[in-house]
């Protein structure tokens, strides 16, 4: 079994009823409710293979969380097919659900008026995990949570993000093969984030676990997906490495130059487009097939003490490509 | 079944936690007896008064009863169900390999004895307060068919809240409005819980007797009390079997349908 996912043409509708605005709207709808169907996914195909970290990207409404809910067996698929670890996920067979783990960054599954430990001790007793792994397990992610203080705390007094950390480890107590991360960083401030995805990065390499991440934050893709696969409005964009997308949509690279004289700074707007100056910086973009070109030309006439040439931040590909649908 | 037994030991716990409520809760129950008991105190101000075939023992022991029968089948837990489907917190169960029904019911047990030991020690209480005179059923054979229309009336009540509960698959904005009818209206009117059903005009009565919701309350303390005799024992017993399994299977169709149409709201 090498491939962990199976997504072929799913289509996903939901029904909705429209309501027009003020109470008299709020009135008729009740009466002649207005059916509206919402087409979620639009014939969505792609495979992931065992042990494979994918970032799930699309803007708000693209149907990520959809599919993640499809592929945990949450909701019913319209039409296509699916396949998780060789079940159908919408069967939600015991067998099946012992072995996947949803995270929803918005939704949380920890007892609210309880210590955490007490929803472990829960989760142990559902998942059906012997005591002596369920030590071993608890400890090793305990360890790498860094969360050992705040288990014996009723969850209600925990910040989000160390509230969110003891919810990953609720989330993986069970020692799941495949992991659906719905933005697992939000709300959290830099440090929660960087420590969040140094987690799931060494979750992934340690357990061999598939993985598949949406997340809105970039820093979360760039870290931890090699690959990423972009859906809009329901359809899939791109599917492939993440360099690869960044060459797709970046017709352009940047050049970034220190100067050690502010004269000629003019000159260099014949070589690129010049997007800042804070001398002795330069910024300027320049297409990617001349950019060699355009680099030797400005070190051979003008006075350089630095130049580097570097790819656009793949958070800007990312706005590019939403933006030029 | 080890999962279910945590599920309890937790539940409990989480029940202590929301101290404050579940005392109100139980203030609540007992105000409410202390309204029913005047009024029917003083309705049967002689002793030897029979009103609708009730005397003033009788008819004490009945609202002493509810107070117990009450705590046993309406304190249910899985009023929360309504909110967990339209808010999309049914989503943490889904994924689990867990029963839905079954973790819903075993929250509901937990809930029950505890609601089951506060009932107790609040009728001693009241009892030695009141001072009302009580009757004790010594029959082994009433006994036996009281249990068995409690644990009926238990899971008929369960089975019911689960039918509201999932109106909201459909109208995800109606949550509390579902459960408001039910258990307003519907239990505490048609169940016997304020008055017991047999003051009611016999026409009215015929009909009731057919639906599901005397069986709740009412009838298990009749047996209690010995008035029915034994064919109207099994009678009864069957027409509220026949509504635990009805019941059972709608609910089931009805929540396999509404699955299927659940948005796993929340994002």
């Amino acid at each position: 079994m090498d491939k962990a996912i199976i997504v072929d043409r799913l289509v996903k509708n939901f029904e909705v009823t429209e309501r027009k605005p003020g109470l008299s709207g709020a009135f008729s709808s009740v009466f002649y409710p207005k059916k509206k169907t919402i087409r979620a996914l639009k014939n969505i195909s792609f495979t992931i293979q065992t042990g494979e970290l994918v970032g799930f990207i699309g803007p708000n409404g693209a149907g990520k969380t959809t599919t993640l809910k499809i592929l945990s067996g949450l909701l019913h698929p319209t039409s296509g097919f699916t396949q998780v670890i060789e079940f159908d996920p919408w069967d939600r067979k015991p067998e099946f659900l012992k072995q996947i783990s949803l995270v929803m960054g918005q939704k949380n599954q920890l007892w609210w008026d309880l210590p955490a430990i007490e929803t472990f001790k829960l989760i142990q007793a559902i998942y059906e995990i012997p005591q002596k792994e369920y030590e071993k397990n608890l400890d090793e992610l305990v360890e790498l949570l860094e969360v050992k203080r705040f288990l014996n705390i009723q969850v209600r007094r925990l910040s989000l993000g160390q509230r969110m950390r003891l919810e990953l480890l609720a989330a993986l107590l069970y020692k799941p093969k495949v992991l659906f991360l719905d933005e697992p960083t939000i709300g959290l401030d830099l440090v929660g984030q960087q420590k969040v995805r140094d987690f799931i990065y060494e979750y992934n390499k340690k357990s061999g676990a598939t993985i598949l991440l949406t997340s809105h934050n970039m820093n979360d893709l760039a870290d931890l997906a090699r690959r990423v696969i972009v859906i809009d409005e329901g359809k899939l964009v791109f599917d492939g490495a993440l360099e690869q997308l960044v060459h797709y949509y970046a017709k352009e690279k940047i050049i970034k130059v220190y100067l050690s004289r502010e004269d000629e700074i003019k000159k260099l707007r014949t070589i690129g487009k010049v997007i800042k100056v804070a001398f002795p910086l330069v910024i300027l973009t320049v297409p990617r097939s001349t950019a060699a070109v355009a680099a030797a030309e400005i070190l051979q006439n003008f006075p350089v003490t630095d130049l580097t040439i570097e790819e656009i931040p793949v958070e800007e590909v990312i706005r590019k490509v939403f933006k030029g649908k | 079944m080890k999962k279910y037994l945590s599920l309890f030991n937790i539940s409990l716990q989480q029940e202590f936690a929301y101290r404050l409520n579940f005392i109100m809760w139980r203030v609540r129950n007992v105000i409410q007896i202390l309204l029913v008991f005047f009024l029917w105190d003083s309705v049967f101000s002689s002793p030897d008064r029979v009103v609708f075939g009730y005397d003033r023992t009788k008819i004490l022991t009945y609202v002493f009863g509810t107070l117990i029968v009450r705590a046993f089948v309406l304190s249910a837990r899985a009023v929360d169900v309504a909110g967990e489907v339209s808010s999309g917190d049914l989503s943490n169960y889904l994924v689990k390999p867990i029963d839905y029904f079954k973790y819903w019911f075993t929250r509901d047990i937990s809930s029950k004895v505890l609601n089951f030991v506060f009932a107790i020690a609040e009728t001693v209480l009241l009892f030695l307060i009141l001072k009302p005179p009580f009757f004790l059923q010594t029959n082994p054979l009433y006994l036996l068919g009281f249990i068995i229309s409690i644990a009926l009336a238990m899971f008929i009540f369960f089975v019911i809240l689960f039918i509201t509960s999932a109106i909201p698959f459909w109208m995800p904005e109606v949550a509390w409005g579902a459960q408001f009818i039910v258990i307003m209206i519907i239990t505490e009117f048609l169940s016997g819980a304020l008055f017991p059903i047999d003051i009611l005009p016999q026409a009215i009565q015929n009909v009731l007797y057919l639906l599901p919701f005397p069986y709740l309350i009412f009838f298990p303390l009749q047996v209690y009390l010995g008035k029915p005799g034994a064919m109207e024992i099994v009678r009864g017993l069957s027409v509220s079997l026949f509504w635990a399994v009805l019941l059972w299977f709608l609910m089931k169709s009805i929540w396999g349908k509404g699955l299927k149409v659940y948005q796993a709201f929340g994002r």
